[in-house]
């Protein structure tokens, strides 16, 4: 039900008036996509690496990264490839990896294993990529 | 005398006449329980706020209370009160939506848009929780 949603709002609604209407379109857009990731759990098989938290959290985090913004058609054109990308989602056009890729991981995910080579190092390089400054 | 307390707590929206069904006491609790749920017979405790159907379980507050912290990212020393509001602890519009989101996955109901958009405290979101587990009870 859902992804029918979310197909239906991929035919461009008119443009918010205000910031306040693309603010309630932000959070109709938030509450469908935390509706629906019990289903996204389901098809990509992710109930052993992820909660549905982690993904909520991870979703609010990116609508976040785009808070500041003031221009309702700016708004507008970000939910509109939000609801593409959860369309795509939902409609399992995207694979397990992708999702896990841009979801799951964050900025270190990809270099979790670091085990025994990187026991020896020094504070600075185990600093390197966060900052200079520690 | 009944009636009218009815009447004004079903469309009063300000707090002087909401004080007033407090000055009623027990009489104004009464009349909840027969209005909203039946099988919660307690009369209502926190009879400040006219929405109060009746009084939320304890648990169900704490539960709330804690998803709260979690969500929020808060210490486990600050003091959540049932009356705190969520903008008070540092929520935006997006957390709240957030909260109400998983309170809806924790409980297994879904929140209307109406209704989400009068959540501004912990007592609300409770019983709000409560009135939908018992309509779900009721539809099952």
């Amino acid at each position: 039900m859902s992804a029918l949603a979310a197909l239906k709002m991929v035919k461009v609604p008119p443009n918010s008036a205000s910031v306040g209407e693309a603010r309630k379109r932000t959070l109709e857009f938030f509450k469908m996509a935390c509706r629906s990731l019990p289903s996204v759990m389901e098809i990509y098989n992710l109930d052993d690496v992820v909660t549905v938290s982690h993904l909520r959290s991870a979703i609010s985090a990116q609508i976040r990264k785009n808070a500041h913004i003031n221009n309702p058609k700016v708004i507008d054109l970000l939910l509109f490839k939000a609801t593409e990308e959860l369309s795509n989602i939902v409609t399992h056009s995207k694979q397990r990896h992708h999702v896990i890729g841009q979801y799951v991981l964050g900025h270190e995910g990809l270099m979790q294993d670091m085990g025994t080579k990187d026991e020896g190092i020094s504070e600075f390089l185990k600093q390197f990529y966060t900052s200079n400054y520690f | 005398m009944a009636t009218v307390s009815a009447a004004s707590v079903r469309f009063a929206s300000l707090k002087p006449a909401s004080r007033s069904n407090q000055a009623n006491g027990v009489t104004s609790g009464v009349m909840f329980v027969t209005i909203g749920t039946s099988k919660l017979g307690f009369p209502s405790l926190r009879s400040s706020r006219f929405r109060v159907h009746c009084a939320a379980k304890p648990e169900t507050v704490n539960k709330v209370i804690d998803i709260v912290k979690k969500q929020l990212a808060l210490s486990d020393d600050t003091s959540l009160t049932p009356e705190s509001k969520f903008s008070s602890l540092g929520a935006d519009s997006l957390d709240t939506v957030e909260i109400v989101m998983c309170l809806e996955e924790e409980f297994d109901i879904s929140v209307d848009e109406d209704n989400s958009q009068n959540i501004t405290t912990v007592q609300e979101a409770a019983d709000l929780i409560e009135k939908l587990v018992l309509q779900k009870a009721e539809a099952d």
